[in-house]
């Protein structure tokens, strides 16, 4: 967790950045792996929106906090948390306007595989709300404001009262 | 004792060390890091034991997420002064701990083995109904995905409704006026 300096401005690691160049990308298509592949393998939405978290986390890590805040900045993580739910509910009780109980795929009627399809497509669902919350909560602890209302807070080696101070 | 009892026992001393360490380390980050060391000792445990899904779960939650968060958070924290390496042992806490720890270990006993066939949940209907029947009716191969997510996918959605109202209610209370 070398991303900030001790006086809280982000500092540049060569090593750092080009690891996380390197792996991100494969975490991050590992965690849509793990979640599409649920269905045949271990794994699953919330594994796979964990992993997904993670690959993000990553980012911040390697370029910055506020720099990867700025690129997810707006709606992003709202929109993942609300729509993957929306998905799953969507999913849901349309079985039921199509005559069948909530969340029975069976009533879709799309085939074979149209069981496996909707297991998916709920699992994409809790992927997508797993991962926005963690992000938003990764993101929401680390610009921490809220400490520095205790302004009486002693002056230590980790400038804790700073806003983005050191990541440990 | 069989090659994979001894690994099994080998991770879980590990485990148990990294424990005790998450406890006595007196810095919170070196504790934080035992702390991690624990949970990639029981996600290692889960994958002896045959439970992917879990092992996977907590590797990516207790070792990683759960870190990172704790990292985070105790940035923001005050560091105690002092040389001491480990934590002074609170009594009362002990007492406490040993009491509840005493309470779980003595339900041990009725537990059927690891892996006994006459075990209740291999010999529940339920589970055989399910093993039998998930893949011709869902078509997907993992047995947990079948349950999780179609025969008991209403559980799942309230679980999924858990995360959203938790982490929507956390958002607010951590709200920022750049983000959220």
């Amino acid at each position: 967790m070398s991303g900030t300096g001790s006086d809280g401005v982000y500092v540049e690691s060569t090593i750092i950045m080009t690891t996380v160049r390197v792996i991100a990308p494969f975490v991050f298509t590992f965690g849509l792996f793990v979640m599409f592949h649920g269905a045949e393998s271990a794994g699953g939405g919330f594994q796979g929106g964990v992993l997904v978290a993670a690959a993000v986390l990553l980012l911040a890590f390697a370029f910055g906090i506020d720099a990867t805040r700025a690129w997810l900045a707006g709606p992003l993580t709202r929109t993942a948390i609300a729509g993957g739910g929306a998905a799953f509910a969507l999913i849901g009780v349309g079985a039921i306007v199509l005559d069948g109980a909530f969340l029975e795929y069976v009533a879709y009627d799309v085939g074979s595989t149209g069981v496996k399809y909707g297991i998916e497509l709920v699992e994409l669902g809790i992927g997508a709300v797993v991962s926005g919350v963690l992000v938003g909560l990764f993101f929401s602890l680390a610009s921490g404001d809220f400490t520095t209302s205790t302004g009486d807070a002693p002056d230590n080696e980790r400038d804790a009262a700073t806003p983005g101070g050191e990541e440990a | 004792m069989t090659s994979e009892a001894i690994v099994l026992a080998a991770v879980l001393t590990f485990s148990a060390l990294g424990a005790a360490a998450a406890i006595l380390l007196r810095d919170v980050l070196n504790a934080i890091i035992a702390f991690a060391a624990f949970s990639f000792g029981i996600a290692t445990v889960w994958v002896l034991l045959a439970a992917p899904d879990v092992a996977l779960t907590e590797a990516a939650v207790g070792a990683g997420i759960t870190t990172v968060f704790f990292l985070v958070t105790i940035a923001k924290t005050v560091r105690p002064g002092g040389e001491r390496l480990f934590e002074r042992i609170e009594w009362r806490s002990v007492a406490v701990v040993a009491i509840l720890s005493g309470a779980l270990l003595a339900t041990v006993g009725s537990l059927p083995a690891v892996g006994a066939a006459d075990a209740p949940v291999a010999t529940s209907p339920v589970t055989e109904y399910y093993l039998a029947n998930a893949y011709s009716e869902t078509g997907v191969e993992n047995a947990v995905t079948a349950v999780l997510a179609a025969y008991r996918g209403f559980d799942t959605f309230g679980e999924a409704t858990v995360v959203i109202s938790a982490g929507v209610a956390v958002l607010l209370v951590l709200r920022q006026e750049a983000y959220v």
